[in-house]
């Protein structure tokens, strides 16, 4: 439908410039924690350079489902598993009312035996897909697709920033 | 339409202060006044009949004789009526909640209404079609009259209704038309309740059921002289309604098809952003979204490595993501053993060997432990991993020109050079081993990486 695009690339903007910012400041953050940590620890191993890399990612999906907002599953699905990470790390986080009701009303698809179809493998990649049936899942899988994308062209034209 | 406009506005002034009674004093008198005049020849003369027995012209006397009751609709009705509540009642919904519940009571009324009108139609016998026609529509501009007022009623409804609201009219009208075309049976009187029933409780899920419906009008109306059952709904004792060719009226089959629908529309929403969306099967369709997210996740795993050093003069961003494209297959095909053949095949020329096979074993040996060091040291020295398609492709290219070739083939991506402008020498060229953003390029990716220096 044409005026359903329209509005989703309207829409794309503002979440582009919030998922920018979110992410620029939880990089700031980063460099900070780590310049604390001594400078040069990680250029030494590859493992602390690993941590790193996770926790840009982390920090980068952290960014987007906080931009997205509540509005969408997938953002409450990742907003959800991220709090359950960082409750299990023990890192400290503002406690933050999370609904519940999310996990508890999630129906699964019933798995059949044979080999896992199409659907579920995209359940799979999309987070919160479990509890979706096939409609949602498309739906939420166009909106997450959109959002991705402008995740990458965001951290891209960070990263070219950077080097300059 | 302009008997319908003055009945409207009429029906409005009536009915505005909410309250149920004037329909309900409406459909008494009619069950009273059931004498028609069966010599009608014109519209207007019949309208003026309706009009004259509704009593709508003294809009004091319904709410005089009738003090307002809170009592529900149907329990003053006659049992023709409850019959018809009983069919309303026992037809599932989908979205039944009060909404809903409510919207069929005013529909209640004016399919009574309806079935009143349609009898008429019968005991006035039947003229030339096109006359019944022409009478048909004006009882169903008056329906739809009725059913707009009954929907102004309620004011909580109209909320509810202001999409559908046009589009059950529709349906409404369309069931009309449809239910009084088709025969003269004494049970199609229960035939078009059904029929109605189900653009009804479609409209409540999407207005465009009423577009659904004029096809099914036009589809009933062919009946008669199609003589033949479409679709084959047999006669059951609950009297359903013909089916239209190839299609069901089973509710299950239209929340079925409304279902795929909707997935047939998502589907399409998707492939406007998934790039080589010019599949038509929806399975490959499906493929390819995956593949597209799985693609986009590696893309961000790819550049949240390339945030280490952060304003360092490499450029982590080219080395990281050849190595994430590249390092896999390169570790798929026996590591460091290809990387040398590879290697030692692609030198174009080499002002000291030494030094370089030195850095091809260094290289392969920190490949095999963490790609992004390996890429890091190679960036150092100004070298660069690329796909070998690539590098034939550039190669060719820089014979003709030993100055520094600089490649930039996509806008995003950064040329950097190690050692700066001191040494034109040496070029760096970047690779696109995944195109960001562009969609394409990715069997560039899966090609053997090497090390070329011109």
């Amino acid at each position: 439908m044409a005026s359903k695009h329209t509005i989703a690339t309207r829409h794309a903007q503002g979440i582009r410039a919030r998922f920018a910012s979110r992410f620029l400041r939880s990089l700031l953050r980063l460099r900070r924690s780590s310049n604390r940590f001594g400078g040069s620890q990680s250029n030494d191993e590859g493992i602390g350079k690993r941590i790193r890399t996770d926790r840009i990612k982390i920090a980068a999906y952290a960014a987007m489902a906080r931009a997205v907002g509540p509005r969408r599953t997938w953002s409450r699905a990742l907003l959800f598993k991220l709090r359950n990470r960082a409750r299990i790390h023990g890192v400290s986080r503002k406690r933050c009312l999370v609904s519940e009701k999310k996990r508890i009303t999630r129906n699964k698809v019933v798995a059949t035996s044979s080999e896992p179809s199409r659907a579920d493998t995209l359940r799979k990649l999309v987070p919160g897909g479990d509890s979706m049936d096939t409609c949602v899942l498309l739906e939420e899988t166009a909106h997450y697709i959109k959002c991705l994308a402008t995740q990458v062209t965001v951290m891209q034209s960070i990263a070219d920033r950077l080097l300059l | 339409m302009r008997p319908c406009s003055r009945e409207m506005q009429g029906m409005n002034s009536l009915l505005n202060p909410s309250s149920q009674i004037p329909l309900q004093d409406l459909q008494n008198q009619q069950i009273q006044n059931s004498h028609f005049d069966p010599n009608l020849s014109s519209n207007e003369d019949f309208l003026e009949q309706m009009l004259s027995s509704c009593s709508w012209a003294d809009p004091k006397s319904p709410w005089d004789l009738n003090p307002p009751t809170n009592l529900p609709f149907p329990t003053n009705n006659s049992s023709s009526s409850a019959k018809h509540r009983d069919l309303f009642n026992e037809t599932p919904s989908s979205n039944s909640d009060s909404n809903n519940v409510g919207f069929r009571n005013n529909f209640d009324e004016s399919v009574i209404l309806a079935s009143k009108l349609r009898q008429h139609q019968i005991s006035c016998g039947n003229g030339a079609a096109a006359s019944d026609a022409a009478k048909m529509m004006l009882p169903q501009q008056l329906l739809m009259a009725v059913a707009r007022g009954g929907l102004s009623l309620n004011d909580d409804i109209d909320g509810s209704l202001s999409q559908g609201g046009d589009g059950s009219i529709q349906g409404l009208f369309n069931g009309f038309g449809a239910g009084s075309m088709s025969g003269t049976d004494g049970a199609s009187n229960q035939s078009m309740q059904q029929h109605f029933n189900h653009p009804q409780g479609g409209a409540m899920q999407s207005p465009n059921l009423g577009a659904q419906g004029a096809p099914a009008t036009t589809a009933v109306m062919n009946q008669p002289q199609a003589s033949g059952s479409n679709g084959g709904s047999p006669a059951q004792p609950r009297q359903r309604v013909r089916a239209r060719r190839g299609q069901a009226t089973d509710p299950h089959s239209i929340a079925e098809r409304l279902r795929r629908e909707r997935i047939a529309e998502r589907m399409k929403a998707l492939q406007e952003l998934v790039p080589n969306a010019n599949k038509t099967d929806k399975a490959s369709m499906l493929d390819e979204i995956i593949d597209y997210v799985k693609f986009l996740q590696l893309q961000v795993k790819v550049l949240s490595m390339s945030r280490l050093g952060g304003a360092a003069a490499v450029a982590p961003l080219v080395a990281d993501m050849s190595s994430e494209a590249g390092g896999d297959c390169i570790q798929a095909n026996d590591n460091g053993g290809s990387l040398a053949r590879t290697t030692n095949g692609n030198q174009t020329a080499s002002t000291n060997d030494n030094s370089l096979t030195v850095t091809e074993h260094q290289v392969a040996k920190m490949m095999e432990e963490d790609m992004g060091t390996a890429m890091q040291y190679l960036q150092g020295k100004g070298l660069c991993l690329m796909p070998i398609s690539l590098a034939t492709a550039i190669s060719t290219a820089t014979c003709h020109n030993r100055t520094s070739g600089i490649i930039n083939s996509h806008a995003p991506m950064h040329q950097s050079n190690g050692e700066g402008p001191t040494s034109p020498s040496m070029s760096v060229l970047t690779v696109q081993s995944m195109t960001m953003g562009n969609g394409g390029g990715d069997g560039v990716a899966k090609d053997a990486a090497s090390v070329s220096k011109p």
